[in-house]
């Protein structure tokens, strides 16, 4: 089932990507022959956005199966766990405490199917694998937004991450000098 | 043809209970945020970067000289210690005549997002512990770790076992290979890298879909249930609120400290398997040779008992305690139960092994 899906998306993955560059480059003359500046850098940031959302599809597609499945698991549960109820409801007697009960043992039976299944590898693993898909098109979000910040002439994610690792080890320095300062000084005072 | 149905008395009772409560609630309860979580005094003695350590008032005329630090976790905020004046363990550790100070790790930003367990143990820590020497004249301290703050106490005292005269290590995380936890079963395949790449911090939001996991139906439904059923319980409204409100007060975790957290302890295990280094130092516990008191609960949800007794085996200390209760995580420090049966043993062994 994976081989000719993934083959179907290299197929496209390439005619896209060729269509892509090829009219980029078709388009290069003329754009930088009536483009004034900033216009001909709106070309080059089309390309490269229509790059990363062409690279994106692999991952829209990971991300429904994950997710379907995310879906499935907890749908399966519910209704195990809802069959489970069903079962024991001629077992509670049907008197002022029935309402409070059937609500027991409606909570229990839940709690207990559904802490089973967080408890599965096969949980956990798709569940990280919907997460981490999640944060791969995310990424791809952030480059997006970084071409058009790039553009408007603003910092990056990447360039303001610089800054941020640039303060972080200042700060550390400045810690550093700190605390050596103030034990010379009380070497000194002593 | 007649149908009959016959419906019981008591279930419309509660159907228009409900309802009305449901119709009353806005005038007759606080609003959630402007709750006030905290029952006994403090002073800020020391700030650095976003952290706080927090002095608390004495509630006794003499108090024992040796001060204890708590470390909270790097999860939801120290308010719980102290959240109910019943159920405090402040209160109850200060009306023993306890000195104590508690270290509010703060809100990290995405500047913070570089932090990791070296700046935590190494930097704040220990400036916050030197800081209570300095005040106290004293040369060591009393230091408790709560849940991950006890994984952060127990590393300090691995790396500065100078400056601890006692460690207790409440519910701390430790061997994540023997945690049976559903938050270790989802942290042991956490793409983690990807995850602080594009986000920076652990966002609040995932913390939030971790605590859903932990039975999701007792406390995403029942306990809602039982709230409106108690609107008319002054007690059990305040309660209820000041937890809710602790609840959705957690902040982000940095980056860095959360992944060296899930990788180091949940994923590599290094910290039990002797193979943990903070900046550059090897983290021994057979280093931690001052006394130690490690506290699990059986019931608890978020870190197993399995999970935190190996420190009490690993350590290099000859006097050490491993109490086990039979409660859950937040039972074991903010219960009726924790001030009857937790609190008497602790405050009895710190005082006898302080100045």
């Amino acid at each position: 089932m994976e081989k000719p899906l993934d083959n179907m998306f290299d197929y496209y993955k390439h005619t896209s990507m060729f269509w892509n560059d090829m009219i980029s480059m078709m388009a290069s003359k003329p754009a930088s022959l009536t483009a004034v500046g900033p216009l001909r850098n709106f070309t080059e940031n089309i390309k490269k956005i229509s790059q990363e959302l062409i690279e994106s599809n692999q991952e829209i597609v990971n991300f429904n199966t994950y997710l379907m499945e995310y879906y499935k698991q907890l749908g399966e549960t519910w209704a195990d766990s809802q069959k489970k109820v069903m079962s024991k409801v001629s077992e509670i007697p049907q008197d002022a405490e029935s309402t409070e009960a059937y609500k027991r043992v409606w909570i229990d039976m839940f709690e207990n199917d559904f802490t089973q299944l967080f408890d599965t590898e096969s949980f956990s693993k798709n569940y990280n694998k919907l997460v981490s898909t999640e944060m791969q098109l995310l990424k791809r979000w952030n480059t997006i937004m970084d071409i058009m910040l790039k553009s408007a002439n603003m910092p990056t994610k990447e360039e303001i991450d610089e800054i941020y690792q640039e303060l972080f080890s200042l700060k550390k320095q400045i810690k550093k000098l700190d605390s050596s300062k103030k034990r010379r000084d009380v070497k000194n005072d002593s | 043809m007649t149908l009959e149905t016959s419906v019981n008395e008591s279930i419309i009772g509660d159907f228009l209970n409900f309802n009305r409560n449901i119709a009353e609630i806005p005038s007759r309860i606080s609003v959630p945020h402007e709750v006030k979580m905290d029952t006994c005094e403090y002073d800020v003695v020391y700030e650095e970067d976003r952290i706080r350590m927090l002095h608390y008032k004495p509630l006794t005329s003499k108090q024992i000289k040796t001060p204890l630090v708590i470390s909270y976790a790097i999860v939801n905020r120290y308010h719980i210690f102290d959240i109910d004046p019943k159920k405090s363990w402040i209160r109850n550790l200060l009306e023993s005549g306890i000195d104590v100070y508690m270290i509010d790790w703060g809100t990290p930003t995405k500047l913070d997002k570089f932090l990791g367990f070296d700046e935590y143990v190494n930097d704040y820590l220990d400036n916050c512990i030197e800081d209570v020497c300095d005040r106290s004249s004293v040369d060591k301290v009393s230091l408790q770790g709560y849940c991950t703050g006890g994984t952060l106490a127990t590393v300090y005292s691995a790396l500065h076992p100078e400056k601890v005269k006692n460690l207790v290590a409440t519910a701390p995380v430790i061997d994540g290979w023997k945690d049976t936890t559903v938050i270790s079963n989802i942290a042991k395949n956490f793409d983690v890298d990807t995850m602080v790449d594009v986000v920076g911090n652990m966002p609040p939001e995932f913390i939030y879909y971790c605590f859903s996991i932990l039975k999701p139906f007792e406390q995403g439904i029942e306990k809602y249930l039982k709230f409106f059923q108690n609107l008319d319980n002054e007690k059990y409204v305040n309660s209820f609120l000041k937890i809710e409100k602790w609840l959705a007060e957690t902040p982000p975790i940095p980056g860095e400290l959360f992944k060296q957290w899930i990788k180091g302890i949940y994923q590599e295990n290094l910290l039990a398997r002797d193979k943990m280094f903070v900046g550059n130092q090897h983290v021994s516990l057979k280093n931690i040779t001052m006394p130690v008191f490690t506290q699990v609960a059986v019931g608890d949800h978020l870190v197993s008992p399995e999970c935190s007794m190996p420190l009490h085996y690993a350590v290099g200390s000859d006097d050490k305690n491993l109490e086990i209760y039979p409660t859950g995580h937040v039972g074991m420090i903010a219960s009726s139960y924790s001030q009857k049966n937790v609190l008497p043993t602790l405050t009895k062994w710190i005082k006898t092994r302080s100045d």
